[in-house]
C-alpha cells in the first residue's frame, strides 16, 4: 500500500514538473519576436507604436506638438501612443524580456546600456537621420546624442538642463542676507541667520537620492570642472581631493542647518511647497523648475551660482556648470518591421519636441538647432541663463556612466544630509566602490 | 472514507491541479532563482555562467551586513511587540470578566485590514521631527526626547519596525486568542484550586499548552522581519543612504535599479536559506521543550 502510494506521488510530481518546465521553458529572447506593427488595412497607413512620456503638461505638450507636426510631414504614418509610466523603466524592460518592444520608445542612459547588451536597441550610427541630427546639434550637447562608447542609440529631445539653487529674494531681504553668496562660509552663515529667523534655509527633496548628488556635484564643479565624470577613469581608486573637499563643504553646510531635519524623508511636492509657501528660503532643482517658480513666486525668485571655498575660486569657476546630461531620447527597436521609417520618426519626434521647448517654453539650449524664433514670453530667470550663463559657460560636468559608482554617490550624499554621518564615512564608502569598479 | 481514499485515480485527478499550480508559482521560480544565481545576467541578455562569483561578491558586500543586522532588529521588534503584547491582550480578552471584549478584539484587528501605504503615510506624519505627534507627545509630557525618528542612522530601523509591529499585532493577537481559547478551562481551574494565582496559572498552564501556536507565531514574526521591505520603501526609501536596507531591499536594488539579476538571485537564495534555517531553529527550540 505504502509503495503504491509512493509510486503515485512520484508520478504526480514528475508529471506536474514536466508540464511546468515545458510550459515555462520557452525561449524569450527579446528582440527576435517581431511585433506586428501592421499597416492598417483600411487606411493604408503605417502604424507605429511609440512608448513615450505623456503624463503631465510638461510631457504632453512637446509630444502632442511633435505628433501634430508628424502628421503634416509623414501623413502615411500613424502613431499609436503607449504612455510611459514612472516606474524606473520596468514596463519597458518587461516588453524587452517578452519580445514585445514598441517600434519607437523613449528611455534613459542606464536602460539604453542594458538594451544595447541585449540587442533591444537599434544602433543608429549609420542612418542618414543621425548624420542630419549631428549636423544640427547645438554645441555642448554632444553627450546627449553620442554615448560614451561612441555610438548613437537614441535621439535626444533635451539639451543642457542646469542644476540651480533658487532663492526667495523677499526672505533674503527681510533677514538681511546680501547677494551674491560666494563662499561656503557665506552660505553657512546665511543658513544660520535664516534658521534663527524661523525659516527652513533650503528645502530639498532628499527622499530622491539624485538631488543630494546633484547638490554635491555643484560643489564638486567648483574644484573639478568635470564633476562626477572624473570618477570613471581607470586607476581612480581613491576619492580625488576635489571630491573630499566638496564632501567636507556639504557636511559643513548640513551642520550649519542648511537642510531641513527631515530632508531625507521629504519628497518633491513637500519640498517645493515649503519653498512656494515662503517657509523655505532656498530650493534646489533643475532649470525646469523655473516655470513653476516664476508662476508661483513671480519676481520674488531668482537663482544663484554654487558657492566655492573662497571668493577667488568662485569668480574663477562659477561658470563651470553641472547639467550637460547623458544620452537619452527616442530609440528604435531592432525588431520593428518598419525600422527605416521608425528611425526617421524617432528623429523627427525628438527634433520637434525640442522645437516645442524652444519656441513655446523658451528653453535656450535644445539638442538640435531650430530656425524658428524663441518663445516671446521667456521667464526672466531663463533669459538670465541664455544671456549671462551660456555665453560664459566654460565647461560642463561630464557624464558618469557607471551605475555602481553613481549609486554609491547617491547613497552617501543622502547620508550627508543627516546627523551622525561623518565625512570620513563618506570617503571610506566611496573609496571602497571606486577600488572595486576602477581597478 | 476509505472507499474514496482507495481510488487512486480520483485522488490523482483532484490533486493534480493544486500540485500543478503550486509548482508553477513556487517550485519553478525557486529552482530558476537558484540556477540563475550562478550566472552573470542582466535580466535580458544571454546569461553567462559565473560559478560562485556572485556568492563570493555577496559575502564581501557591506550591504549584506547592514541588511542582516536590520533584518535581525526588525525580527526581534516584531517578535517582542507582536507576540509579547499580543499574548497579554489575548489573555485579557479571554477573561470572561473583561468588559467590552468584542469591541477590544475588533479594535486590535482594525490596523491589519488597513492598506500598508495608508499606515506608512500615517506614521510618516506622526514621526515628523517638527510637527509630528510622537515628538509633540514627548513635549506635552515634558520629556526632553525629541527625535529625528526616520532620519537617524541608528534609530530609524526600530521606528520603521514598530510601524509593522503595530499594524500586524492584531493578526498575531487573533492567533494567540484562538490558542488561549483552545486550552481547556479545566486545567486552568485545577491550577487555581491548587492555589495558583491568575497570572501564575497562565504562566504554568495556559502558555505551555499554546506551544504550537507560539511556534507558528514566532515563525511568522521572524521570517517577516528578515524579509521586510515595504515599510522601508515607502517610509525612507531605504535611507538615509542604505541604513535601512534589508535583504529584500538588496534584491530590489540589484535587480531593478542595477539590472544585476544574477546577483539579486544569489541574495534571494541566501534569504530563502536564512528563512528556512530560522524556521527549523524555531521548530527545534519549541520541540525540544516538548520532549523534555
Amino acid at each position: 500500500m505504502k509503495i503504491e502510494h509512493k509510486r503515485l506521488s512520484t508520478l504526480m510530481i514528475t508529471l506536474s514538473m514536466m508540464l511546468v518546465l515545458s510550459a515555462c521553458g520557452g525561449g524569450n529572447t527579446a528582440s527576435d519576436k517581431n511585433q506586428d506593427p501592421a499597416a492598417a488595412p483600411d487606411t493604408g497607413k503605417i502604424k507605429l507604436k511609440v512608448y513615450a512620456q505623456h503624463f503631465d503638461e510638461d510631457t504632453k505638450g512637446p509630444f502632442d506638438y511633435a505628433v501634430e507636426e508628424l502628421k503634416k510631414e509623414m501623413p502615411d504614418v500613424e502613431i499609436e501612443l503607449d504612455s510611459a509610466v514612472q516606474d524606473g523603466n520596468q514596463k519597458l524592460k518587461t516588453y524587452a524580456a517578452t519580445g514585445n518592444m514598441p517600434d519607437v520608445y523613449f528611455t534613459d542612459w542606464p536602460t539604453l546600456q542594458t538594451f544595447a547588451k541585449s540587442k533591444n536597441v537599434e544602433l543608429l550610427d549609420d542612418y542618414e537621420s543621425t548624420a542630419q541630427y549631428k549636423d544640427s546639434l547645438n554645441p555642448g550637447v554632444e553627450s546627449r546624442l553620442i554615448a560614451p562608447d561612441g555610438h548613437v542609440y537614441a535621439y535626444p529631445d533635451t539639451g543642457i538642463e542646469f542644476q540651480l539653487i533658487y532663492y526667495n529674494k523677499s526672505i533674503f531681504d527681510k533677514v538681511g542676507i546680501a547677494m551674491p553668496i560666494k563662499t561656503i562660509d557665506g552660505l553657512a552663515e546665511a543658513a544660520k541667520k535664516l534658521k534663527a529667523a524661523g525659516y527652513i534655509p533650503m528645502s530639498i527633496f532628499g527622499k530622491e537620492k539624485w538631488i543630494s548628488a546633484a547638490f554635491y556635484n555643484g560643489l564638486v564643479t567648483r574644484e573639478q570642472a568635470a564633476g562626477f565624470g572624473a570618477l570613471e577613469a581607470q586607476g581612480v581608486t581613491e576619492l580625488p581631493q576635489a571630491f573630499v573637499t566638496a564632501a567636507e563643504q556639504m557636511k559643513k553646510l548640513q551642520e550649519a542647518g542648511l537642510f531641513d531635519a527631515n530632508a531625507t524623508n521629504t519628497n518633491y511636492d513637500q519640498a517645493s511647497s515649503q519653498f512656494y509657501q515662503g517657509k523655505a528660503a532656498m530650493f534646489v532643482n533643475g532649470q525646469w523648475e523655473i516655470y513653476s517658480s516664476e508662476e508661483k513666486l513671480g519676481g520674488q525668485v531668482d537663482w544663484m551660482y554654487w558657492p566655492a571655498k573662497d571668493e577667488a575660486t568662485y569668480e574663477q569657476t562659477k561658470y563651470n556648470i553641472d547639467g550637460a546630461g547623458s544620452p537619452q531620447g527616442y530609440a528604435v527597436s531592432p525588431g520593428s518591421k518598419n525600422k527605416e521609417i521608425a528611425v526617421k520618426v524617432a528623429a523627427f519626434l525628438a527634433a520637434k519636441s525640442a522645437e516645442y521647448k524652444y519656441t513655446k517654453l523658451g528653453s535656450p539650449i535644445i539638442s538640435p538647432k531650430t530656425d524658428k524664433p524663441i518663445a516671446a514670453d521667456v521667464p526672466v530667470m531663463m533669459q538670465r541663463i541664455a544671456t549671462e550663463l551660456l555665453p560664459n559657460a566654460k565647461e560642463y560636468a561630464k557624464l558618469l556612466s557607471n551605475t555602481q559608482i553613481q549609486n554609491a554617490i547617491n547613497d552617501n550624499t543622502q547620508n550627508l544630509l543627516v546627523d551622525g554621518f561623518a565625512t570620513e564615512n563618506f570617503i571610506t564608502n566611496l573609496n571602497r566602490t571606486l577600488g572595486k569598479e576602477n581597478q | 472514507m476509505n472507499k474514496y481514499l482507495g481510488n487512486k485515480s480520483a485522488l490523482a485527478l483532484f490533486l493534480l491541479p493544486a500540485l500543478l499550480l503550486y509548482s508553477v508559482i513556487l517550485i519553478y521560480p525557486v529552482l530558476q532563482t537558484v540556477v540563475r544565481s550562478f550566472y552573470d545576467w542582466d535580466g535580458l541578455s544571454t546569461a553567462a555562467f559565473s560559478g560562485f562569483a556572485n556568492y563570493r561578491e555577496l559575502f564581501n558586500d557591506p550591504l549584506l551586513s547592514t541588511s542582516l543586522k536590520n533584518g535581525l532588529i526588525f525580527a526581534l521588534v516584531l517578535a517582542a511587540f507582536q507576540i509579547g503584547l499580543g499574548t497579554v491582550l489575548a489573555l485579557v480578552c479571554a477573561n470572561p470578566r473583561t468588559r467590552g471584549r468584542k469591541l477590544l478584539k475588533t479594535a486590535y484587528f482594525i490596523p491589519v485590514v488597513l492598506s500598508v501605504t495608508v499606515v506608512c503615510q500615517l506614521w510618516i506624519a506622526m514621526y515628523d521631527p517638527t510637527n509630528g505627534l510622537v515628538n509633540k507627545l514627548f513635549e506635552l509630557l515634558n520629556i526632553p526626547y525629541r527625535q529625528n525618528w526616520l532620519s537617524s542612522p541608528t534609530q530609524s530601523i526600530i521606528a520603521i519596525a514598530f510601524v509593522n509591529a503595530w499594524q500586524f499585532m492584531g493578526y498575531q493577537f487573533s492567533l494567540l486568542y484562538a490558542g488561549v481559547k483552545a486550552v481547556p478551562e479545566d486545567y486552568f481551574e485545577a491550577a487555581t484550586i491548587d492555589g495558583c494565582g491568575k497570572w501564575r496559572a497562565h504562566w504554568h498552564v495556559t502558555l505551555p499548552l499554546m506551544r504550537e501556536t507560539y511556534k507558528f507565531c514566532f515563525t511568522i514574526a521572524i521570517t517577516s522581519g528578515i524579509g521586510a521591505f515595504v515599510q522601508m520603501l515607502i517610509m525612507t526609501n531605504g535611507g538615509p543612504g542604505t541604513t535601512n536596507y534589508t535583504m529584500t531591499f538588496m534584491i530590489y536594488r540589484y535587480a531593478f535599479m542595477e539590472s544585476n539579476y544574477g546577483y539579486a538571485c544569489a541574495v534571494s537564495v541566501l534569504l530563502v536559506l536564512i528563512s528556512l534555517i530560522a524556521t527549523v531553529v524555531i521548530n527545534k527550540v519549541f520541540d525540544r521543550g516538548q520532549n523534555a
